[in-house]
Parts: structure tokens; sequence; C-alpha cells
């Protein structure tokens, strides 16, 4: 479907709009101007007239006019009423590059309504063009641009003018969104000045470009010469021919050449003298080229006197020089293999291929000679770039020539020392640096006269040998680089080895970086030894694959959680470092980092912490804690052991509670003295110092139990089973708390024996008689101070007077009242044993009726017993826990006639005799 | 006086800022069309003329162009003056000629070459008034051209070609030989100097406006 062009549109909606409404054609009033197009940031004013017959319809006036921009009302400070019909609005600097102003009246009701509308659009007249610039594409039309000025903002026609003397071409109208160029119609005549300029045009004026006046000639830009070739010559090595088809403005114009070439690899061109191709040509040769190398070659042309532009380059083209003889000799050298027989010794022949640029050619082979003094020369002709041979120990000297298509370089002498050989002198100074993204060698010459210098370099790594590259220098050399791909950050070791005409010398060495880097690792450093204010850092050395560069220095950091971060430079020879002025029981955080002169790189973080306690602190401190503790021990162990018998007393206050105990004495018939031999050796001082007498009343009152007779068997049981361990010679406190019978029998199983030593060794006077006498008990020690009546007793006595005296209170013996009296009885061992008095013993001595029976007691003891004592102590306890025992010892004393103060009299039958 | 010196200006307009250039470039151009390969030889070809006979029979000087003599007892003034109204005949020619065959294509150069012929006679009236002699300013006329190429019948189509081709021969012979006047000109500067009517008709000052100061120009045009 064909589209209606917008205008026939737009009038169409008019029509059809008007037909209905009849208004739209025929508006209330008119803005002047109609399309105003203003400068940005003008002023401005526009104005409204009113028709009459409208305000007449409309009963208004120029003073009910309402302005509006865009819709919004414009302030009546900016109004002015000229007239009855006319209102006029003005807009200071105008801000806008496009707005709608609008004249409304306000009708009837304040009811606003349209009356005429109009869009001020702004902007900036074209400025002057600048740069007017044309060039002629040869085969092409001329091409002016130019640059434009400032953004005007409003659309802005540019048109390029050109005309001759007597003519005038037509004009050049840039087109839409490219206003800064524009290509004539008609082809360009040379040899014809013309005259260009540039007009520039919008709604707020015009401006013209300044103009130029040229000869089309003058701006041609030729096409590149085409079909370009190279050829070589056979007579010549070192040249190239070039040729091309010149471009067809060269029959119009004279050109000038501009000739470049590179090898093949290179990057860089060279040129060809400008001077050497200033006139029009289609050949051009090019010398003073390498040999057997491939070059390129490209061109371009331009206007002979330089007026124009450069034509773009030709296409290149590539040749080849041809062939000559190597221009220089081989790189030449030599290793003598480890392996070697007394005789003989492997030497390794080494050499490099010769560069493109030296080789001249494609090299065949290559020619060895070896010779010894005296001796013909061994030749070998070797593809390869070694050659291995045994040679005896003398002096050889081996030759190298390479050879190609067109023949045989120099050759290259080595001499191959004799073995032993005494190495000469080294070159000095050496050392190695960077420059121009090289790593160069510098050294100073020896004294002597050097043939050639061999340099051989390595990387150096953890993780992989030394694998040596080398290149030969001539004698006069003292300076170069190493010709090897040489990486950054890696360490090479360079030895430099002058070869004198009869050997080799010493080589000499030095370490060098192409580039240096911050290492990629950094030192791990850890504690040697921590102390209470300072701490010693250990690290190693890092490995040289990661230094990247020579150490400089470290850096060690630490710190404290909450402290601040403190750094210590170290020496890169160290490998230690002691942290003093540390806080003692302080966590620290310490990393270190090594450095190049390209940077440093942080080892990870260690922590430590300082102990509270510097070494040999604890020791100096619990070692006299525990020494004074045993001494202190010790004093107490000895001392106790000096006074055990009053700490026995003081511990074991041993009452036996008579209740509880079952008596049995022994008053055997006189024994023989010889029975006592021991004793007496024992106490030969016969200090018997103390001596306990058990009585036990019998209660006559109380019949005699059945089973007395078996009391008496038990009894001859009983020793009989003890025999020497009756406890006699050990009867004591102490043993009495060691049961000393041993008897299946149920009531003797528990019962303890107490016995007691009387002995009346007093003040030296032999005693007349020894009595024994032995309790058993099943009642527990230390009873007896659960027991006041047993004291009351002890009180009771002690008032009645002299009769009985306090050692005669039963069962409360030494152990319990070391101090209720001079006489207190003493137990600890039955040898100390001191109780009672020598008069009672002397009193038992010489009571006849008790000669056999050793009763240790006098009489009045066991009066006392049946007097009051035993019956008040006994009684009751007869009844409780040990009636049998108590029935038992009375009976039998009763059952033998024997004083019934003396129970049981086991003894008499014979039965026991106490050793 | 203003007049003058706005018609000066006006009639310099567009023209070289110099003598020399402007005697360069009517060399150039006179080198560049005295080839007869660019026309010529083509329309041989193209003509199927390409004879010994009809190639000596079509080097033959046209009457229509001025002989060597003829021009060189010119003055230069003269010799502006025969050359640019010779030229504006052989545009009408060659427009008469180029109507004649069949396509463009069949003779592409002619085309250059009367735009070349248009650009040697500006450059022509520019040197007039440089000598001070400038010329009348009339545009090439169709009928100014004595050389009638009117469509003629069969039989005479060969002699239209042989005509259109001693035309060809003659202009690049005139050419040739304007141009080594030209040549001649540049090499006996004296000859050009003796005759610079402009700086001797226009009065003092009024060197100022040669094109070559064109910054001092007194009308300023396209404002």
């Amino acid at each position: 479907m064909p589209t209606l062009p917008a205008w026939v549109v737009q009038a169409l909606v008019i029509f059809l709009t008007t037909g209905s409404t009849g208004q739209l054609l025929d508006p209330c009033g008119y803005i002047y101007p109609e399309s105003p197009v203003i400068q940005y940031g003008s002023n401005f004013t526009a104005v409204c007239v009113l028709k009459e017959k409208c305000m007449d319809n409309y009963n208004v006036n120029a003073t009910y006019i309402v302005w509006k921009t865009n819709h919004v009302a414009v302030p009546k400070e900016q109004y002015t009423i000229i007239n009855r019909t006319a209102s006029s609005v003005t807009f200071v600097s105008m801000a806008y590059l496009s707005v709608q102003l609008t004249c409304n009246i306000l009708t009837y009701g304040q009811l606003e309504q349209n009356v005429y509308g109009v869009t001020v659009v702004s902007g900036f007249p074209p400025e002057e063009p600048k740069n007017l610039s044309c060039i002629v594409n040869e085969g092409k039309k001329m091409m002016c641009q130019w640059d434009p000025g400032r953004e005007t903002y409003l659309e802005t026609n540019f048109t390029l003018k050109s005309e001759w003397a007597t003519e005038k071409f037509a004009d050049c109208k840039t087109k839409r969104g490219n206003p800064t160029s524009c290509i004539v119609d008609y082809a360009p005549i040379y040899f014809v000045n013309i005259e260009v300029w540039v007009e520039a045009e919008n709604s707020l004026g015009k401006a013209t470009s300044e103009h130029i006046n040229f000869d089309p000639v003058d701006r041609v830009k030729p096409n590149p010469p085409r079909n370009l070739s190279v050829s070589n010559s056979e007579e010549l090595s070192s040249i190239l021919k070039l040729s091309w088809i010149n471009p067809n403005i060269r029959n119009v114009i004279r050109l000038k050449y501009n000739i470049q070439y590179r090898t093949k690899d290179a990057t860089a061109w060279s040129q060809i003298p400008l001077e050497d191709t200033v006139a029009t040509r289609s050949s051009f040769t090019v010398q003073d080229l390498n040999p057997f190398t491939e070059y390129v070659f490209r061109i371009r042309c331009m206007k002979e006197d330089g007026r124009g532009f450069w034509s773009d380059w030709s296409e290149e083209a590539s040749g080849v020089t041809y062939e000559d003889r190597p221009s220089k000799a081989p790189s030449f050298w030599f290793k003598i293999n480890p392996s070697r027989t007394q005789d003989y010794r492997s030497v390794q022949l080494i050499w490099k291929t010769l560069p493109p640029f030296e080789a001249n050619g494609k090299i065949l082979d290559y020619e060895v000679t070896l010779r010894r003094w005296k001796s013909p020369s061994q030749n070998y002709t070797v593809n390869d770039t070694e050659l291995t041979v045994n040679l005896t120990n003398d002096r050889y000297v081996a030759t190298l020539a390479a050879r190609n298509r067109v023949g045989k370089s120099d050759a290259s002498v080595l001499p191959i020392p004799p073995y032993p050989f005494q190495a000469s002198q080294p070159v000095t100074n050496l050392k190695a640096f960077p420059k121009d993204n090289m790593l160069w060698v510098e050294w100073t010459a020896p004294s002597k006269s050097v043939r050639k210098y061999i340099l051989e370099w390595c990387v150096l790594s953890d993780s992989s040998p030394c694998v040596p590259d080398w290149q030969q220098e001539e004698g006069t050399v003292h300076q170069t680089y190493l010709k090897g791909n040489i990486e950054e950050s890696r360490c090479y070791l360079i030895v430099v080895t002058p070869v004198y005409p009869a050997g080799p010398g010493h080589p000499q060495s030095v370490k060098a970086y192409l580039k240096q880097a911050a290492p990629s690792k950094g030192p791990t450093v850890r504690t040697k030894k921590v102390g209470k204010t300072e701490a010693v850092l250990e690290w190693d050395q890092l490995p040289v694959d990661v230094q990247n560069g020579f150490i400089r220095n470290y850096s060690i950091f630490y710190k404290t959680i909450v402290g601040n971060e403190t750094v210590v430079n170290v020496d890169s020879s160290h490998t230690e470092y002691t942290l003093s002025s540390l806080t003692s029981d302080t966590l620290y955080m310490v990393r270190m980092a090594a450095y190049t002169d390209e940077g440093g790189k942080d080892g990870p973080e260690f922590t430590f912490t300082t102990p509270k306690f510097a070494q040999g602190e604890v020791e100096a401190i619990v070692v006299p804690v525990c020494l004074a503790f045993l001494l202190t021990t010790l004093l107490g162990v000895l001392f106790c052991f000096n006074k055990r018998h009053l700490i026995k007393k003081h511990i074991w206050p041993n009452v036996p509670d008579p209740s509880k105990s079952h008596i049995a004495q022994w008053s055997p018939h006189t024994p023989p003295r010889h029975n006592f031999n021991a004793k007496d050796q024992m106490y030969s001082d016969g200090n018997f110092t103390d001596v306990s007498v058990v009585e036990i009343e019998a209660n006559d009152k109380k019949p005699f139990p059945d089973d007395l007779k078996s009391l008496d068997l038990f009894k001859k049981d009983k020793v009989s089973a003890e025999g020497h361990s009756s406890g006699i010679g050990g009867s004591s406190c102490m043993s009495s708390s060691r049961p000393s019978i041993s008897s299946g029998d149920e009531n003797t199983a528990s019962t303890v024996q107490y016995s007691t030593v009387v002995h009346s060794g007093y003040r030296h006077q032999a005693p007349s008689v020894q009595v024994f006498s032995r309790s058993e008990s099943t009642q527990p020690l230390l009873d007896s101070e659960e027991r006041p009546e047993d004291a009351q007793l002890v009180a009771e006595s002690g008032d009645r007077g002299d009769s009985i005296p306090p050692r005669q209170q039963y069962f409360k013996q030494s152990c319990g009242q070391p101090d209720t009296s001079p006489d207190t009885c003493h137990f600890e061992r039955s040898d100390q044993l001191s109780c009672g008095s020598e008069e009672d013993l002397v009193r038992l001595k010489q009571q006849p009726g008790l000669g056999h029976t050793s009763q240790p007691c006098g009489s009045e003891q066991v009066k006392a017993l049946q007097e009051g004592s035993a019956a008040d102590t006994f009684g009751p306890r007869a009844e409780g826990h040990t009636e049998k025992l108590e029935t038992v010892g009375v009976e039998a004393a009763l059952d033998e006639g024997i004083p019934k103060s003396y129970l049981p009299q086991t003894v008499r039958q014979g039965g026991y005799v106490p050793q | 006086m203003v007049l003058l010196l706005a018609s000066a200006a006006a009639a310099m307009r567009g023209c070289s800022r110099s003598y020399a250039q402007l005697l360069s470039q009517l060399q150039n151009q006179a080198n560049m069309e005295e080839n007869p390969n660019l026309l010529l030889e083509p329309y041989i070809h193209l003509q199927d003329l390409d004879t010994d006979i009809l190639r000596n029979s079509c080097m033959v000087y046209p009457s229509v162009f001025p002989s060597e003599d003829a021009l060189r007892a010119l003055s230069k003034p003269g010799f502006l003056r025969a050359v640019h109204a010779t030229l504006g005949r052989l545009w009408n020619s060659l427009t008469a000629l180029q109507k004649q065959l069949l396509q463009d294509q069949d003779l592409p150069r002619l085309t250059i070459t009367k735009h070349n012929i248009q650009g040697m006679r500006n450059n022509i009236h520019c040197l007039a008034w440089w000598l001070g002699s400038p010329l009348e300013t009339s545009e090439p006329t169709q009928g100014g051209s004595r050389v009638s190429l009117t469509p003629t019948p069969a039989l005479d189509v060969f002699w239209s070609k042989m005509k259109s081709c001693r035309l060809l021969w003659g202009y690049h012979h005139f050419i040739g030989l304007v141009g080594r006047v030209f040549r001649e000109w540049e090499d006996n500067p004296n000859r050009s100097r003796r005759h610079s009517p402009l700086r001797l008709v226009l009065p003092k000052g009024t060197r100022k406006i040669r094109p070559s100061r064109r910054g001092q120009r007194p009308v300023r045009r396209a404002q």
C-alpha cells in the first residue's frame, strides 16, 4: 500500500476536524511569531492577539489571557497588556531547547480555553567550520572534511561549495548524521586550481569557512603500486631486485617511492633512503643484504614533490638472497667426561650451529680435525654438533669448519690441554647485570693474551639440575650478553673461562638475575627457644626457586593480640633472631617477610606464648620447698620416733574395757630361774618399770558353770597352739591389739590376750618372782573413754586410801594416763614396762601361797577387787557381752581350790610355761 | 573603481595564486593531453582505422587549428586568446563526437579530455588576468565551432570517422604545440613579465587583491 505524504495526512485531518467543529480554521487569536526559533539563553517575547469576534463571544479581553509553557502557567509578572486585544509575555534568558507556549483565555466560570499555541525552539547559530581539507583518492571523487564547530541543537545544513575562476560546480550537501565531510559529484580535474569552502546554515544564521584554493593534483592519494615481486641474483648474494606496476596516476604526475624491508622473522622494518627513490620508476635493486636470508618488502608512492598523500602500502612480497660461504667459524668447546682410563680420556667436542646470518646458506656438515704433536691428524665429518673421541693424555689441537653449498667457513681452533694440566689465569672483576632486558656479563681480561672466552650458564634450581648452556666470545671482548633464552626471576650461575693458546684458564663464576621479583613465598618462622621475656626465632633460607631475586633482608613482624605490630629488620645472612623485651605469659603472633630488590613476601603467621616463669624459676621455688618439706617431715618423723611413747599415748589411749575382757592368769609355780634367763638378759638392767596386775575377783556367790573343764581344755589347747607366740615376751599395750590366739573354737576366735609382765627389779633389786598375766578379751580398745563408770571407779578407788594404788586401776593403765601418777605405767613395748611399785612386787614374792602361781598382784589388790570394784564393774557386764568368759575364769579358780583372787590358774596344771 | 576591483576579484576567484604555478599547470595539462594514447589511439582502434594508410591519412593537421607559426607570432595575450578560443571550439567538437559515439564507454577518456579542456581554458583565463589582458568570460557555445560533426549518411561515415580522427590528432598536436610555447614562456620569464597589464592597468594598491593574498580580498563572498 503506497504511503501518503505526511502533509497530506495532516491536511486531511485538519480539514475533517475543521468541518466538524468549525473553529480550528478560525481560532480566537494568534501568537506572534508563529514558529519562533531563538538563540539559547536569549530573551524572547511573544504576543497573543485576540480576535474581536472571539472577544465578543466570550466577553473577554487581553486581560483574560493566560500564558502557559508546557502546560504550566507563566507568572503574571511576565505579562504585558499591550491593548484590549493583545497581551505579550517575555522570557528572560530562555533556557529551554524546546518549549510549548500557549495562549489561553479565562471564560465564564474561570474556564480556561486555549486560543493558540506555538513551539519555541532555541539553539545556537552555526559556527564557522574549521580545518577544511580535501583529499583526492586516485580513481575516486574528491572528498572534503571539516570541523563543524559547536553543537547548534538546531537542524543545520552544511554545504561544500567549489568553483573555478570560470565555472561553478554543484554544491555538495552533507548527509544527515554526517555533517563533517562530503564527496563531490564530479571527477577531479588536475592542474586546475579550485576554490572550496563550506557553508553552515540554520534558522539562526549562516557561517562560512575559510576558502581554500588548491590544485586537486596536490591532494592526490595514489593507489599503491601493485604486483610487487622480488628476485635474487646468483652473482651477488647480497642483492634483491624489486619490480612493480605503478598506479595509473603515474600518467598524470611523477611519483616518488618509499620502500621498506625486513627479514622474515623480524618485526621492525628497514627503509630504503628516500633520496634513492625520488623519481618515477617501476623497479629497484636493494643491496647490502645478508646471503641466504629471506626478506619481506613493501612499497608505497606519492606525488614526487611531496604534495598530497602517501598511498597505502602495497601487498608484501618476499624473496631470498642467494647463498654465500659461512662468514664465521662456529663456536667450539669441549668437555672431558669423568670416566677415563689411565691412558685415555673421553673428550666431547661440542659446537654451536651458526646463525643464519653467519651460515649464509644451508650447512651441509662440519669438518673436525684433531692434531697431536708429531702425529698425523684425524679428520671427521659430522652432521651433528658434537663429537666424542677418546684421546690420550697428550695435548691436542682441534679445528672445526662449517660447510655449505658455496664453501667452508674459517676454522675454529680449540686447544685441548694435556692431562694433568695446570690452568692459568682466570678473568677478574667478573660481574653480571641486566640491561635492556638482557643479562650482560662483564669482566677484566687477564694479562695474558686470550684466544677466546667461553661463557657457560645455567639456572640454579632446587628441583632441577643445572643444565648448562654456553657461548663463545672473541678474545678481545670483555663484555657481552647471554645469547640464550634468559628468563626473569631465575637465578643464573654464569661461568667465564678464558681460553689461552695452551688451554683453558681457571673459570670464574657469578650469580645474576635478568630481572628480580618479590619472592613468591615468604619464610616460615618458628621458635627455637621461648623464654619468659625473649624468644629465639629461626627460619630456613628460602629455596632458590622461590627467591626470585637476591634476598636482601628479612623483616620480622610480631605483635600481641592487642598490641601494635613491631618490625625488626634482619640481615639476609641470618637464620635466627632473638626477640627480647617480651612480656611473660603472652601470646605473640609473628611472621616474616623476605625482601629482594623488587619487593617482599610475607610468610605464614606463627604464634607462640611466652611462659609465666623463666626456665629454672619453678625449680628454684619448688625444690627448696620440697626440700624444706622433706626436712620438716624427716624432723617430724625423727621427733615422733624419739617421742613415740608420748605419741602412742595420745593416739592410742588404749583402755580395754574390763567388762568385755576375759582374764586368765597364769601363776605358775615358781618357774625355774633359767626360764627367765632370756628375760634377764633382755632386761639385764632389771628395769621393769611398770607392772600391771589384773585381778579378777571371783564371784563366790555365783555357782561354777558346768563347763569348767571345757575351759581347762581350752586353755590347754591354746597353750599348745600358741607355743612361743603366746605374746608373753611381747606383752604390752601394743601387742594387746593383736590376737595372739588362733583357734577354730568359736568362743576364742576373737579373744585378745592381755598379758602383763610383772617385774620387781626396782632399784637394782632383783625381783623374787616374775609374774605373767594374760588376758583374753573381745572388747575393742579405746573403749574406756565411753565408760565414765570406769573413771568413776578409779576415782573411788583412789578415795579409799593407799590400799589400792593407782596402778591397780584395771584396764586404765599406763597408755591412757601417762601423767596421772609418777607410777603411771608406760606401755609401748613389753621390755619397757614399768608398772607397780617395788613394794607390791616384794609383797607378791613373799606370799607363800603364791609361790607357784606367780601371781603378780598382792592380796590387797585382790581384796579390793573382791570388796567392791570388781563386783561393781564386772557384775553388770557379766550379764552382758562376756558373761561366758567371766564365768569360766571364776569357776575354774574355784574348782581347783586356788585362792579366788587368782583366776585362771591354768599354769598350775603344768601346761604352760611362759618364756 | 570599486566595480573594477570587484570585477577583478571575481574574475580571479579560483585562480592559482602564482603565475608560475599557472604556467606549470598549463604545461602539465598540455603534456598530459598531447599524448595520443589518450584519445587518438583508442579511437583508431575503436573505428578500425589502424592501418598505415589510414593513420597517415588521419595525421593531417586540420585547418581549424592555428598553425605553430601563427601562434608563435602572437603576443602572450593574443596567444592566450587564440588558444582559449580554439579550446572552446574543440570542446564543442568533442561534445559532438561524444554524441556520435554509441556509448561513453567506447571512449571513456573523452569526458576527461573535455574536463581538461575546460580546465586549460580556466587556467588561460587566469593567466590572461595575470598578464593584464583578461579574456572575455564567454561560455563555450555550441555553435562556436567551425568543426561541424553533424550526423552524416552512411557514405559519409568513413569520412566522418576520418574527420574525427584528424580532429583528435589535431587536438593532440595542437596541445603539444601550446605546451611547448608555455615551456618557452617559463624558460624566458622576461617575456612573460613584459606583458603584465593587470599590474599596469590597476591603480596602486590593487596588487593586494591578487589571489595569492586571498586574506586581503576586498569582498568576501558567500556572506
